[in-house]
């Protein structure tokens, strides 16, 4: 029996896999049921997790909802936008640490930390809260069913840091990750594309903060990126900021310079800013009205659609050249584009839709939910993962070329951007001196000439070359970008065969040991809670059986034999001096002691009940 | 042309079986034959159309999506037979570095050893350069740019003559004449500058649309 149902567990969720869109403002779950993605989410909520923390007096963390809504009061204690953070080092972000409430720090391997109540975060701990909560969404609405299989997708512009830290924060979170996707790959899936024999498509997904574009060619359900591009700073959030520049500027009118620069103020303006921005996608003018602090004086402002394209129509020409860039990488003109998928929230904005249509002289997909596009897709992607289909296949690029910095700080491309992924390169190298036995090398991502302009991907020491002339040994060094994008490096001496030894030093990422260390704490802070709650329902049982050993003593004290009262009343006293201290397992014992200490009273009890019945007296007058 | 030794069914490709879907012992690296890892011979003459659809057709059996949840060794095979069939098809899709395959394969000489061009070739090489900066340094409409217009078209046409004789070398060597692979050598290092400079410009065009 127990084994029959074992088999079908396992079948039911060898099956499964859920898509995650780990997004900067949202996050959202979304898994393949009865033949299609849907977006999972419990009866009465919506399924989207705003990617927000707040850290509240009592220790405790808030994530999601309750997190966004606490911003309002107590904004020096919730944080947003934790993504804009993964797989980053301080001065990569110095813009986005601007909006950061608590003081930030870098650890020794470049990972930022923030100080929140006297405690250090990683981006991927926190990250790792709300995927956490985006699965417990999941699993919910999935009526309690358990699987730990996902998907999660990262920007397709995310470097193999960032990639490694969502795989860690997923690792972090308890989940079994089956694939890392590129967000606009995942959202060529949603649309169920696949249909189509043959065609080219254009993904364009201008989220909160990030935009990319992708093109891809469809044949015979395999989905082929062929270029990608994007600019990591620019999104809808940028749109508000400009409305809120607008504010600024009138509101420095009225207001003291400290009285604008204040946190919760500035929330206040931000999200009217965006409450206006959504108002401006549907009607012809809309009003952005905050209400001042202390004086309580309303300020109002309407801006018309005009004025709100003007605004935003810098950044939209921004979002259209990297579509030449994307075309001009994939080899193709723009009206060799067949389909456009619109992803993001951003892509609601009327001006967006407009010149992306005449761009590509094509009306772009709308029927899906921008915001729900990636979740969906990504469902797909877990639906083939988990071995649900062979009918489509995603072949997705790397967007970034892998280098090596070679004498005088210059990049040999190891491995070209927009290579088809996985992909290996491999680069001899030999020693310069006599005896020589390492070499240390210094990987670096992007497209620039100098290394210095590019990424630090990893500092690499070579070490265990067999000791022999210079220039005799052959070391080949192999660079393997795998399905998820993520690169690992190995070596060999040819000459003798051996494997050299490669150590990484990750740069603004975790080790595979502080992954350990931070799951080892988490287990044991688990564990701590699970003695916490196990110490209040055991004292709350002790008191009830001591309040019903009292009772019963009181009415049947004379029918024990002295040995076996003096044996309950010891137990009860441990019991209670037991319930006095925080001790789990002395609790458990005493507890134990006085069960069976009391069993003859309750023997006794029950046949004093039994006897009562039998002479026809009401229960209720024992 | 081998049997799959789980199903005895003839490979297509030495990856993996097509019909019995077993993942073959990994033959990939970077010195594997790419024509062999596609079930062709090595030739000069390809059918593009064809190529792609093989490689759709086995990137089906051996695409690590499809062994997501098996175990490490295939996951890992699943790996390295991916990459073998995509480091495979870019140097099979792209005429130059099929070329430069091709030469090398036929025990024909390397990059370095006919590095020397002819000296009217260089100076050609030159007045590109120039044709290049004036263009960078000057105005949208300016004549330089249009001059850069003609330029690109030219030089197109003379790495498609380039290519027609790399072709009737590997003709003539598959005939059996000799001598075929140093020429085809010479003219492949033409075609490469040829080619720098094509993708220069074309990083100017795409510059200037996205200046206008």
């Amino acid at each position: 029996m127990a084994f029959i149902e074992l088999t079908v567990l396992n079948n039911a969720s060898r099956q499964t896999a859920i898509g995650i869109d780990l997004g900067t403002t949202n996050s959202l779950g979304a898994m393949w049921v009865d033949g299609r993605p849907i977006v999972l989410h419990p009866e009465g909520e919506n399924g989207y997790v705003p990617s927000a923390l707040h850290f509240a007096e009592d220790g405790r963390i808030l994530v999601g909802r309750a997190a966004r809504d606490r911003a309002l009061i107590d904004p020096q204690h919730t944080l947003f936008s934790i993504k804009r953070f993964m797989g980053r080092g301080l001065a990569d972000v110095a813009r986005d640490i601007e909006s950061v409430p608590c003081p930030v720090s870098e650890s020794p391997t470049g990972v930022i930390q923030f100080e929140m109540r006297g405690k250090a975060y990683t981006p991927q701990e926190l990250s790792a809260l709300i995927l956490m909560k985006v699965h417990d969404m999941a699993c919910r609405a999935l009526g309690g069913k358990e699987t730990t299989r996902v998907v999660i997708t990262v920007p397709a512009y995310f470097d193999d840091a960032q990639r490694n830290a969502t795989r860690d924060a997923a690792r972090l979170a308890g989940l079994d990750v089956l694939r890392i996707v590129n967000e606009p790959t995942a959202a060529s899936l949603a649309y169920g594309l696949d249909q189509r024999k043959q065609g080219n498509v254009a993904v364009f997904d201008l989220g909160g903060g990030t935009f990319d574009v992708s093109i891809l060619s469809i044949e015979e359900g395999v989905f082929r990126v062929l270029s990608t591009h994007g600019d990591t700073h620019l999104g809808g959030d940028d749109i508000d900021r400009a409305l809120v520049a607008v504010a600024l500027e009138d509101l420095a009118r009225t207001l003291p310079a400290p009285a604008l620069r204040d946190p919760a103020f500035r929330q206040l303006l931000r999200l009217a800013a965006e409450k206006c921005k959504i108002e401006l996608s549907s009607a012809p003018e809309a009003e952005m009205h905050v209400t001042l602090p202390e004086s309580g004086m309303q300020w109002r402002r309407r801006f018309s659609r005009e004025e709100f394209d003007a605004l935003a129509a810098p950044l939209v020409e921004r979002t259209i050249d990297a579509c030449r860039q994307a075309l001009a990488d994939a080899k193709l003109e723009r009206n060799a584009i067949d389909e456009v998928v619109l992803v993001g929230g951003a892509t609601r904005i009327p001006l967006v839709r407009k010149r992306v249509e005449q761009f590509f002289a094509r009306k772009p997909h709308t029927e899906l939910n921008p915001d729900e596009v990636v979740a969906l897709g990504a469902a797909v992607q877990a639906h083939v993962l988990a071995g649900g289909t062979r009918d489509i296949l995603l072949m997705d690029v790397t967007p970034l070329s892998l280098g090596m910095e070679t004498m005088g700080g210059a990049v040999a491309k190891v491995i070209l951007r927009n290579s088809t992924i996985p992909c290996s390169a491999s680069e001899g190298f030999t020693t310069y001196a006599d005896n020589q036995t390492g070499i240390d090398f210094h990987v670096v991502q992007g497209e620039r000439e100098l290394a210095r302009d590019c990424r630090t991907l990893g500092r690499f020491k070579l070490s265990g070359i067999p000791p022999m002339p210079a220039g005799m040994a052959r070391v080949a060094v192999k660079f393997h970008i795998d399905a998820n994008g993520v690169l690992t490096v190995s070596a060999k001496e040819e000459s003798t065969g051996l494997s050299a030894r490669i150590e990484v030093a990750p740069m603004n990422g975790l080790t595979d040991a502080q992954v350990e260390s931070m799951l080892k704490a988490s287990y044991e802070h688990a564990r701590a809670d699970f003695d916490q709650s196990r110490l209040a329902n055991l004292k709350v049982e002790i008191g009830t059986m001591l309040r019903a050993t009292e009772r019963g003593l009181r009415n049947y004290r004379a029918e024990l034999d002295k040995e076996t009262l003096r044996d309950l009343e010891d137990a009860m006293k441990s019991a209670r001096e037991a319930a006095e201290r925080d001790d789990v397992n002395a609790l458990q014992k005493a507890r134990d002691v006085f069960e069976r200490a009391a069993e003859p009273l309750a023997a006794v009890m029950m046949d004093s009940v039994a006897k009562q019945a039998l002479t026809g007296k009401r229960l209720d007058e024992v | 042309m081998n049997v799959c030794p789980r199903c005895q069914a003839t490979l297509e490709t030495p990856l993996a079986c097509g019909a019995c879907g077993a993942l073959l012992a990994a033959v990939g690296g970077p010195h594997a034959d790419p024509f062999a890892l596609f079930g062709l011979e090595p030739a000069w003459a390809l059918d593009a159309a064809d190529l792609k659809r093989r490689l759709l057709r086995f990137t089906r059996l051996v695409h690590p999506d499809f062994f997501a949840t098996a175990s490490e060794p295939e996951r890992h095979a699943a790996e390295s037979a991916s990459a073998a069939l995509n480091s495979a098809y870019q140097v099979l899709d792209d005429e130059a570095s099929r070329a430069d395959w091709l030469i090398g394969h036929f025990g024909g000489p390397d990059e370095q050893a006919e590095r020397s061009m002819p000296r009217s070739f260089l100076m050609e090489v030159l007045d590109w350069n120039e044709a290049l900066e004036a263009a960078r340094a000057s105005a949208p409409s300016a004549p330089e740019r249009q001059a850069i217009a003609r330029l690109a078209a030219e030089l197109g046409e003379r790495r498609r003559q380039v290519f027609e004789s790399i072709a009737a070398r590997f003709a003539a060597h598959a005939a059996g004449e000799r001598g075929q692979l140093a020429p085809a050598r010479q003219d492949l290092n033409a075609a490469r500058y040829l080619d720098k400079t094509l993708a220069e410009i074309a990083g100017l065009r795409v510059a200037q649309s996205l200046s206008t």
